[in-house]
């Protein structure tokens, strides 16, 4: 069984085609997954495609991220990257034909492998093994902006995070070799990634990463994630990733409508979303202008976005308030470009607190 | 749900305690919080630690009362205040109940001049939760002991009116079937205490719709002889102080005596599990806060020291209030005896 499944060529997107890449992982950040027990974890390889349950508004999302960017002109390229064994692709491939989601590659760790040649340590360790295989999906495939999408589980925000810098031209050498030292990586791991690094290093520097999206199924505090700088967004659910990429231009409002309605089908109240939206701008990673925007583009596709007090206040206080929070908007300094990242202190930071 | 507007900004530890007691709330239950107060404050303490923010909302704010401000003047001079904005909220349908660790006098302020009293109520009671020994089996470790400070002087009628109101409370939140109500006197006897008390008595033995157990005397407070003490503000409220004070004076003199003595540092320590229990036991974080009754609309008044776990039970509390129609159960207990 195979850990990699249809990779595209590099120049799988032609030459010079506009094109866009969406790299996810699949546990906690697409399914379900409950690895908490030791029984939960032994009982997922024996889980059947029909019993795998995936997050609210995750195949939503993937439809219209796809359909925005196909509207755009851009192909849409959908890669899974997991740290799951292979064992279990089968059922998620179905799982995912069950979804309707179109993708174009799917990698596995292949765990017999490090379990044959007595690489234990191998197999816990995620950083090096993701890290590795962003970048040699990126050798072999499109070269072009990108959005990933992890959750709080376990390293994702550093792996992801590490990879960004990466493709910017802002880190590699010894430094990267350093951090992912101390990060734990094994040796034979870091040479590959470094020898990766220098392969890409010929796209030259630019942002290749748009976004990272952390899913925050354990609930971690979102001030774990600042040190990350605004690229890289918490979010609560698929609702406030869904505000983000509209904001960014990467989904539509049909997509954004799309993703509300999956929610609210699932029990999510319009008052929720709406506490979800508040939340994003209050957290910096949504501007008042787009969350008003959102509200006025969701309320045309039916969906009631309106807080209590607004709701108890009436049309014409809304219309003031919205207009107060335009001004308030207006009147506060433009954000400032993020600095580099201050990755020893950071990395430091994670080792010290990680869990996973 | 019922959602509850809290002063985030009201409290000794406020508003870090405030918010992390709310965000506890977000993860164990589904109740609705709008937080009032510093915005920017409050996402920033949010984001300090785990919550849910699909049922907290934040009503942003400028100003507060700070807990030594004379009620008054503050809120004369600051109609923006949380406390102010979120009495507000509650009277306008925003929100169901108001939760407070705020200035006591602003809180019953801001009550008096939101909320509408309920038909037939003639005042207002500020009551509070206390510790005290248990007697009988289900009896709740807490106490309620009304009124402590809204109404300085009472005449009888509102004195029975205050007995009914915190017995229909304890029905309800303690779950309590039937509430044992003790009128606050210098002696068990009916005749003692002056007129109003001599009425008060006497009207209280004729309500065929509480436990009236008679007089009970400041040493009958803290036993379980009565679920709900009766009282005219100005006593209600030098017992409460009484009941602290003397516990505060406690914890002193035995942290002196341990001070001063290897003996007694020896004593303690083997006494500390007991006493750590009975610290537990009657720790008011476990209560929350006490209400103010008597207006249609309700308010929960935390203490001024709550911890995260207090606003947390407060907030609890008053939910639970609100899904059990305390103010219908007031009503309807006051018209009975009309």
């Amino acid at each position: 069984m195979s850990p990699r499944d249809s990779q595209p060529a590099a120049d799988g997107a032609g030459e010079g085609e506009p094109s866009i890449v969406f790299r996810w992982d699949l546990d906690k950040t697409y399914l379900r997954t409950e690895f908490e027990s030791l029984r939960k974890l032994v009982l997922i390889p024996f889980e059947a495609a029909t019993e795998k349950v995936h997050l609210p508004g995750v195949p939503q999302l993937m439809g219209g991220l796809r359909r925005a960017a196909l509207a755009r002109g851009d192909r849409p390229f959908v890669f899974f990257l997991s740290a799951s064994p292979p064992q279990i692709g089968a059922e998620i491939r179905k799982k995912l034909a069950l979804d309707g989601i179109e993708y174009d590659g799917i990698v596995f760790k292949d765990q017999w492998r490090n379990l044959v040649r007595g690489r234990f340590r191998s197999i816990r360790e995620q950083v090096g093994y993701k890290l590795g295989e962003l970048l040699r999906g990126r050798r072999d495939g499109p070269r072009t902006r990108e959005v990933l999408f992890g959750d709080d589980w376990e390293s994702d925000p550093v792996i992801y995070s590490l990879y960004a810098d990466v493709l910017a031209g802002r880190l590699g050498g010894d430094r990267l070799a350093g951090l992912l030292d101390r990060l734990g990586v094994e040796r034979d791991a870091v040479h590959r990634i470094d020898r990766l690094a220098r392969e890409i290093a010929g796209d030259g520097p630019g942002e290749g990463v748009l976004r990272i999206y952390i899913n925050l199924e354990r609930r971690s505090p979102p001030s774990r994630f600042k040190a990350f700088g605004p690229r890289l967004v918490p979010a609560f659910n698929y609702f406030q990733t869904a505000l983000s990429l509209y904001e960014v231009g990467v989904l539509d409002a049909v997509g954004l409508g799309e993703i509300a309605g999956a929610l609210h089908e699932r029990g999510w109240s319009g008052e929720r979303l709406r506490n979800s939206l508040d939340d994003l701008v209050r957290r910096g990673h949504l501007s008042a202008e787009t969350a008003d925007r959102a509200i006025l583009v969701l309320h045309r596709d039916g969906q009631d976005l309106q807080s209590a007090s607004e709701r108890t206040l009436g049309a014409r206080a809304v219309s003031a308030m919205l207009r107060l929070r335009r001004r308030m908007a207006r009147s506060q300094p433009e954000a400032k470009e993020p600095g580099p990242i201050d990755w020893e202190t950071l990395v430091e930071h994670w080792v010290a607190h990680r869990s996973g | 749900m019922p959602r509850i507007a809290v002063d985030a900004m009201g409290g000794d530890f406020a508003p870090d305690e405030v918010v992390k007691g709310v965000a506890t709330v977000s993860l164990e239950s589904e109740i609705e919080v709008v937080l009032v107060g510093d915005s920017a404050r409050i996402q920033a303490l949010l984001d300090e630690g785990p919550y849910n923010p699909e049922i907290i909302s934040v009503r942003h704010c400028t100003s507060s009362i700070g807990m030594a401000e004379d009620p008054h003047e503050a809120l004369r001079a600051k109609r923006d205040a949380s406390i102010a904005v979120a009495a507000r909220m509650v009277a306008d349908g925003e929100a169901d109940a108001l939760v407070t660790a705020g200035n006591t006098g602003a809180a019953v302020l801001c009550a008096a001049k939101n909320f509408k009293l309920i038909r037939g109520v003639r005042r207002a009671a500020l009551a509070s939760v206390y510790p005290r020994e248990t007697e009988l089996p289900g009896q709740d470790v807490f106490g309620l002991l009304l009124d402590v400070g809204a109404t300085i002087r009472c005449e009888a009628a509102e004195l029975a009116q205050f007995a009914v109101m915190g017995s229909a409370y304890a029905r309800r939140v303690s779950k309590q079937p039937s509430p044992r109500v003790g009128l606050l006197n210098m002696g068990r006897e009916e005749g003692k205490g002056g007129d109003v008390l001599v009425e008060a008595h006497r009207m209280l033995r004729e309500l065929p719709s509480i436990h009236f157990v008679g007089n009970v005397e400041g040493n009958d407070v803290a036993t379980g002889r009565a679920d709900v003490v009766v009282a005219e503000g100005l006593l209600g409220n030098v017992v409460l102080k009484l009941l602290e004070g003397i516990g505060e004076a406690a914890s002193h003199l035995a942290a002196q005596a341990a001070h001063d003595s290897w003996r007694v540092r020896l004593g303690m320590a083997m006494l500390a599990p007991g006493i750590e229990k009975v610290r537990d036991m009657t720790d008011f974080s476990t209560y929350g806060g006490a209400p103010i009754l008597g207006f249609e609309r309700l308010c929960i008044k935390a203490h001024g020291r709550s911890s995260a776990r207090a606003v947390a039970n407060a907030v609890k509390v008053a939910a639970k209030a609100v899904r059990d129609r305390i103010a219908d159960e007031i009503a309807e207990s006051v018209a009975g005896i009309r």
